[in-house]
């Protein structure tokens, strides 16, 4: 056989080799890279880096610790050891013999021990076997029987023999301690010393890194066993995540990289700020217990600090803010039982900056956010410079609320309440909804916003009070004639007549938008009742006028100016923003007397339920004099160039057009062209305003004869901080990867980020926005009217609107979750709806009307502790007619006469007293004190010198004397009032602590707190052997055993004060004048015949168009 | 720069780019495989069809724009001849082709779709697709080259070589898989493999796209009733694809590559895979974008965009348009024309089996003939369907709502 030809091969064999030797290199590299890249997460980094933070502390901790003194101290205990150790010696041979005897004893004892406990597990054992031998009635039950009572003697000798061990063993250690005692003292003295430093010790070998233990637990592939890099969470399991068709347990797993969350000391410098300024008033008004004040003392330490450091901590390593109140473990709203995204929202288990739902609150923010220095993990340049590749995702279904929303997150459990302590801005912000009246339009189906009043007045009655030509150029712009008016502007809008609509476009709208308020108009006037009003019945002056609305109470609820001077002096257009809240309750005075006429003006002052019986504006009580001159003084308020503004008569050929527009939804062009050529042009401007009401939802807001019944013209809200972004339309406004800039209709610049929050802030701060660049027919166009919001005021209700969620809260998460809180709060919608906060505090916020009463002794009560202070049936007289008593007859203020119900007059009640925390009924009228406390008090009475200020002649209650005015200073009520006015034991309580209850109330405070123990200090403890006390004291030391108890009573503020309330309860009046029945119903005046019929109710066809 | 991308915007309306793309087919096979030559009659053919698109685009915008770029590729292609399969040419064509990708990937539309993590394969896909095919048809063009001049195919030559299998064959092929699982490791660390938020019913991505092996026929469900486009067509490309060996039993072409002695086969088959099966996945992918509209590749993928639903069926066209009369009642005769059209089209295979395609029938005998002549013109039906959508807003040739039957 010929040998087989060596056959080439078809590659080199030295190439195959070496791509072979390359790519497994590769493919090992690769493979590397692979766990690498699953081995390297983000938050591992942000717990490394927060570790070293740690580090840092402790180390410097550690340093400070170990200082001169200390190390002086270890030193003498290092000698003194080394003593101890030189006397056993002496001893050697005593101790050697004791410390063996020590040795046997402790075998015994093991030993010892060891058979009680085998003993005792035979006898376990047989307990079972016995049971069982009875249940089954076997043959050796007795036989086991006799064995278990065997095991249980042997077990009790045992047992014996034990405890005798024990105790000789206890002897033979006391003998061998004997020697070592001194050097046990020592250790444990050292002990003491070096905890704090074993304890940093610990801490700082959990954090430090690279250590050999950390490098081991966290490798690749062994770290799952017990990292010490690890996903924190906290499982809630009564707050549910919206999993689509399920709510499963939320799982925060925020803490994995925010580690310091509830950890107090890693504050940011402006948080440290705030709470060392109130850490520090506390701490300078004894307001801490004295066991807890080393502590605090030693926080402001820490935070002074923090504020000095050279670097701010930045997120996510920084403590939330206001720890006290959320987060912490002592708030109401612990992280273990919160978490965090029950308040923020997120994806909780997603540990990866988007994906966890972060959302930018400004452009800015997103940009920067989504710059990234290196791809796959942070790094520190990321941290400080805040890049986190941040990559915009539409598909989270609940990202987080934007920075400047996060108080969004408290409307889902505190839907139903009015006020939401510690969170200020959803407070103002769910109140200014309420006044502004975006639940008139849009439904929200909650306790907060339902059952709310209309926002605008009624327009039944519409020409009793003003002109049409007055109407239309009012409709057509409302904030010309009143620029910080709450109505908005719904017409020449800038889907309209802005720059972005085409000129011939441009010209008809405004034909269509004038013909449509004159079709309006021309409806209200038609629809308006036509009452009679009598004539002012005195001559009015308008100077006296203007006095009495400043000073009697109109303020409260009224501005009276369109401009106002700057912080420098500058006079400019005012607006909302520059009054309190509850100064746009009524609206802005300015121009009343261009408005309307004397005689509605004088009739509605005198009695406002007259005209509208649901008016929101209560009865002042005026005289015919009184009234006469307020009408003189509005009537001056002119503003004649508002009617000089151009009125366009309405272009028949649009009212026809758009009259057609409504008629052909239900008829033929040509049904439709018959019906109008049969019309003539004022019945088709009724017939359009008809529609054009219906349109733009007028009736929403106002009372308009014709429309009742018809439902809220807006998107429903209830759950629109649920809904998902593609359910918004962003117009011309990009898509997820595109920002737009914009000018608003401020003429500043905004933009849209492609987001929820963003979405509503938009529409919410310029309404027709989204029809930019949209070709749409003139009745397709967006409708929503222009509040002229401020950036500021449209974030407030762009968080409102955010927190309405379908998120189900488990009842006892809920904020108002038992009766009281009920009643407190249906007793705060009642305050909030009559505008209380206009003239007086009400859980230390309100009193509007302030700025217009310099002298702080005429302005209206502090009503924060009036559920423990006053007595529910006085209260309940006094709502319901204040003129039947006269706290403070010299105040020019008046409480008015708000024509309440029985039973909101009674929900008032009910909910000052739940606020308290009060029952609401007690006993205490009926009280008598005896005649030697009543004797006592008069006398400490009169040390105080209460009656310099305070009047103890019984008088009339609804009718008291005026007091000397002049001297305000020491205006007070008369005590004759308060034994059916007050309650018992607030008046001592009130006595001792005045300016707790009321901050700066002008109440002295005649027992000052002791700043060691907290407890009250009384002054006539000492006074009371001054001279001029001496009378006093004669007449005291009588109800006394000696001086001495005397002394100790006089030194007992408690008792003190105790004393003067029984003497005020003693010299109160018993009977006061009880409100009428008949106050509460207001009466209408009867109304005159209609002149043309009613019309026809709007079809349910239209409506749905 | 502007008006080279609406250029390419409007050729790739699918309209368009599918009658440019069947064209460049039927160019590539007859002037560079089959060597014809523009003078002679098939070329004027080619010729007067490219006056015939310019004439039509005076009065449709789109069709003048067609008309253009069909005569540069009629030149180009028809100029090369031969000389497409050069090494060189090749070279050149791949590199024009990357540069063309690299400056559209400076769009910023552009790169939005193609960089998308699901859309890197099939932007490789185009050009794998492209040099393998490329590949086989030079080298088939250069053996029916020797073939034609009374020689031997390439592959004969070699034939009587012999290579160990180790470790010639299997050596090579581990490194091969060695290289792939490196490449398929970097790319999904590269592309983060994309894992999306968990579903919700209730907020769809828009658009909704299938995995990309699944986009053509998701896109055949814009021109078919889901039962045809979903069940029947898929079912039939499996079955058809497993027929192929038992219909063709032309021994040529076996262990060498060749066009002319198999014309009919690859041609068939290339017309299938490439020009219709990629194309409708490629245009699925870069082409439709939000509510599944038409978008070019360099457009901005705007939701707000709409196409107007003006679809008609035959019957409406036939029994409204034509006749001006009502729908009639009952659902055979309002359908008969759909029918009998529908009827005639598949009585074309035995009117062909004695017509022209006589000599396939008599080669191939009954069975292998019908169910290979059916088997095509149920693919032929996909492209007949398009273009009547196109021209005529064709919904359905025959639409029977009573039985749920639509074709």
């Amino acid at each position: 056989m010929k040998p087989q030809e060596p056959i080439p091969h078809n590659y080199s064999m030295r190439t195959l080799n070496l791509i072979f030797a390359l790519t497994s290199i590769g493919l090992l590299a690769v493979t590397g890279a692979m766990v690498f890249y699953d081995y390297v997460r983000g938050w591992k980094w942000f717990q490394l880096e927060f570790n070293r933070i740690q580090q840092g502390r402790i180390e410097q901790e550690l340093r400070a610790n170990n200082d001169e003194a200390m190390r002086k101290q270890l030193a003498a205990l290092d000698k003194e050891t080394r003593e101890g150790q030189v006397e056993i010696a002496r001893h050697r041979d005593r101790y050697v013999a004791a410390q063996k005897e020590l040795e046997e004893w402790e075998g015994r004892h093991y030993a010892a021990d060891q058979d009680y406990r085998f003993a005792k597990a035979l006898l376990d054992a047989k307990r079972y076997e016995v049971e069982a031998a009875h249940v089954q009635h076997r043959a050796d039950e007795h036989q086991k029987q006799r064995e278990y009572d065997e095991l249980v003697a042997r077990l009790a000798s045992r047992n014996l023999r034990l405890q005798q061990v024990t105790r000789d063993r206890d002897a033979a250690r006391a003998r061998v301690g004997v020697f070592l005692a001194n050097i046990q003292k020592v250790e444990d003295r050292r002990k003491e010393l070096t905890a704090k430093a074993e304890l940093l010790q610990k801490q700082l070998n959990s954090v430090s890194f690279p250590s050999a233990n950390s490098l081991i637990l966290n490798a690749p592939m062994v770290d799952f066993i017990n990292p010490t890099l690890k996903i924190d969470q906290v499982v809630l399991n009564d707050l549910f995540i919206e999993m689509n068709y399920m709510a499963v347990p939320r799982v925060d797993r925020c803490q994995t990289c925010h580690r310091a969350i509830d950890r107090p000391g890693f504050e940011s410098k402006k948080e440290a700020e705030r709470l060392l300024t109130e850490l520090r008033t506390k701490l300078d008004k004894n307001l801490i217990e004295p066991s807890r004040r080393a502590d605090a003392e030693a926080r402001v330490a820490e935070l002074e600090r923090t504020t000095k450091a050279s670097q701010d901590i930045l997120n996510p390593f920084r403590t939330h803010p206001k720890l006290d109140m959320f987060v912490g473990s002592a708030s109401p709203h612990p992280l273990l039982e919160y978490g965090c995204t029950a308040c923020h929202r997120g994806q909780d288990r997603a540990t990866e900056f988007g994906r966890a739902g972060h959302t930018p609150m400004s452009k800015r923010m997103e940009m920067r956010w989504k710059k990234v220095s290196f791809p796959l993990f942070p790094r520190t340049k990321d941290y400080e410079q805040r890049n986190w590749g941040y990559e915009v995702n539409p598909f989270l279904d609940t990202p987080m609320y934007p920075r400047q929303y996060s108080e969004a997150g408290c409307v889902k459990c505190h839907a139903g309440q009015i006020d939401v302590e510690g969170a200020e801005k959803i407070t103002k912000a769910t109140h200014m909804v309420e006044l502004y009246g975006c639940h008139a339009c849009h439904k929200i189906d909650n306790w907060r916003f339902s059952e709310l009043q209309k926002p605008g007045p009624s327009l039944e009655g519409i020409a009793e009070k003003t002109t049409p030509e007055w109407a239309y150029r009012w409709i057509a712009n409302p904030s010309r004639f009143r620029p910080t008016t709450r109505m908005p502007s719904f017409f020449y809008q800038r889907n309209m007549v802005g720059p972005a609509v085409p000129p011939a476009e441009r010209a008809q709208n405004v034909k269509y938008q004038d013909a449509e308020i004159h079709s309006i108009v021309t409806y209200l006037f038609k629809s308006s009742t036509r009452r009679a009003w009598s004539a002012p019945t005195a001559a009015g002056d308008a100077a006296r006028g203007k006095e009495l609305v400043e000073s009697i109470g109109c303020m409260g609820c009224h501005i009276s100016q369109d401009t106002i001077k700057d912080d420098k002096g500058v006079v400019r257009v005012a607006k909302r923003d520059d009054f309190p809240l509850e100064r746009h309750f009524g609206f802005n005075l300015v121009g009343v007397g261009t408005k309307t006429n004397p005689n509605w003006v004088f009739n509605w002052v005198k009695n406002p339920k007259a005209y509208d019986p649901l008016a929101p504006m209560p009865n002042l009580r005026l005289s015919d004099q009184e009234a006469s001159d307020i009408t003189a003084y509005l009537i001056s308020l002119q503003k004649p160039r508002f009617m000089q503004d151009p009125m366009r008569p309405p272009d028949p050929k649009a009212v026809r057009e758009l009259a057609k527009g409504y008629l052909i939804n239900t008829m033929t062009d040509r049904d439709a062209e018959a019906k109008l050529n049969a019309m003539p042009l004022r019945a088709q401007l009724e017939y359009l305003g008809q529609r054009s009401i219906e349109k733009y939802g007028c009736y929403s807001c106002h009372d308009i004869r014709g429309f009742d019944g018809l439902k809220p013209i807006g998107t429903e809200l209830t759950i629109e901080g649920s809904k998902t972004l593609h359910l918004f339309d962003f117009g011309f406004f990009g898509d997820s990867t595109h920002t737009h800039d914009y000018g608003n209709d401020d003429g500043e610049k905004e933009h849209v980020l492609h987001t929820v929050p963003s979405w509503i802030y938009n529409k919410v701060r310029s309404p027709r926005v989204y029809d930019d660049r949209r070709a749409k027919p003139y009745n397709d166009k967006l409708k929503m009217p222009n509040f002229h919001l401020s950036p500021e005021e449209a974030q407030l209700v762009t968080s409102v609107v955010l927190g309405l969620t379908k998120e189900k809260v488990a009842e006892n998460r809920l904020a108002a979750r038992d009766p009281r809180h009920r009643a407190s709060e249906e007793g705060r919608k009642l305050i909030s709806q009559s505008n209380c906060r206009g003239c007086h505090v009400v859980n230390r916020r309100g009193r509007a009307i302030a700025s217009m009463i310099p002298d702080p002794n005429f302005l209206p009560p502090d009503l924060t502790p009036e559920g423990p202070r006053a007595q529910s049936p006085w209260l309940f007289n006094f709502l319901k007619d204040p003129t039947v008593m006269k706290i403070r007859p010299w105040m020019r203020v008046r409480m008015p006469t708000f024509q309440f119900t029985d039973n909101q007059a009674a929900t008032l009640v009910a909910g000052f007293a739940a606020e308290g925390n009060e029952h609401q009924f007690d006993t205490t009228q009926f009280l008598t004190p005896s005649a030697q406390n009543i004797a006592i008090g008069r006398e400490v009475f009169t040390m105080l010198r209460c009656q310099q200020c305070h009047s103890l002649t019984q008088v009339d209650p609804a009718n008291p004397p005026i007091p000397n005015i002049a001297d305000t200073q020491s205006l007070a009520p008369n005590l004759t009032l308060s034994k059916i006015r007050l309650r018992h034991d607030w008046i001592a309580d009130w006595i001792r602590r005045p300016d707790e209850m009321i901050p700066g109330t002008r109440m002295p405070t005649n027992f000052p707190r002791d700043p060691k123990t907290g407890g009250f200090q009384s002054p006539l403890a000492l006074a009371m052997d001054s001279p001029q006390f001496a009378a006093q004291k004669a007449a005291l030391l009588p109800y006394f055993q000696d001086e001495t108890a005397l002394k100790k009573t006089m030194g007992d503020a408690v008792a003190l004060t105790n004393y003067m309330r029984d003497y005020i309860w003693s010299i109160g009046i018993d009977r006061m004048r009880s409100a009428g029945a008949g106050e509460s119903t207001p009466q209408r005046v009867p109304l005159q015949p209609q002149p043309t019929t009613p019309p026809a109710p709007a079809t349910q066809e239209t409506r749905l168009r | 720069m502007t008006f080279l991308k609406n250029f390419v915007n409007v050729l790739s309306v699918a309209s368009i780019s599918f009658i440019l793309l069947s064209s460049v087919f039927f160019i590539i096979v007859y002037f560079n495989l089959m060597g014809g030559r523009l003078k002679s009659k098939g070329g004027i053919g080619f010729v007067v069809f490219g006056a015939i698109l310019v004439v039509a685009g005076l009065f449709v915008r789109p069709l003048l724009y067609l008309g253009v770029a069909y005569f540069l590729v009629l030149w180009a292609l028809a100029g090369l001849g031969g000389r497409l399969w050069d090494a060189k040419v090749g070279k050149w064509m791949l590199i024009f082709g990357g540069a063309g990708f690299a400056l559209s990937l400076l769009d910023g539309n552009f790169f939005l779709i193609a960089a998308k993590p699901d859309n890197v394969p099939i932007a490789a896909m185009i050009f794998l697709l492209g040099i393998f095919t490329w590949i086989a048809l030079r080298k088939a063009y250069y053996n029916d080259q020797a073939i034609l001049a009374g020689g031997i195919p390439y592959e004969k030559t070699e034939s009587d070589e012999k290579l160990f299998t180790w470790p010639d064959l299997v050596y090579t092929e581990m490194l091969c898989m060695i290289i792939l699982t490196i490449v398929m490791i970097v790319w999904s660390i590269g592309l983060r493999a994309p894992l999306e938020e968990a579903a919700n019913p209730t907020s769809s991505p828009n658009p909704a796209k299938a995995p990309w092996y699944f986009l053509g026929l998701q896109e055949m469900l814009v021109y078919f009733d889901p039962w045809l486009a979903g069940v029947v067509l898929p079912t039939l490309i499996i079955v058809g694809l497993m027929a192929i060996p038992y219909i063709d039993t032309n021994p040529k072409g076996n262990g060498y590559y060749s066009f002319r002695e198999r014309k009919w086969e690859i041609g068939v088959f290339l017309y299938g895979f490439l020009v219709l099966w990629s194309f409708l996945i490629i245009t699925g992918t870069f082409l439709r974008g939000p509510n599944w509209s038409f978008y070019g590749p360099y457009e901005f993928w705007d939701p707000n965009k709409l196409e107007p639903l003006v679809n008609i069926d035959l019957s409406e066209l036939f029994w409204v348009k034509m006749l001006s009369m009502p729908l009639p009642k009952l659902w055979l005769i309002r359908e008969a024309p759909g029918l009998i059209l529908v009827m005639l089209y598949l009585g074309i295979a035995p009117l062909l089996a004695i017509g022209p395609f006589r000599r396939f029938y008599q080669k191939m005998g009954a069975a292998r003939y019908y169910v290979g002549a059916y088997l095509f013109l149920t693919m032929l039906a996909l492209p007949i369907k398009m273009v009547l959508r196109w021209l005529f807003n064709l919904k359905y040739l025959v639409h029977i709502q009573e039985i749920f039957l639509n074709i």
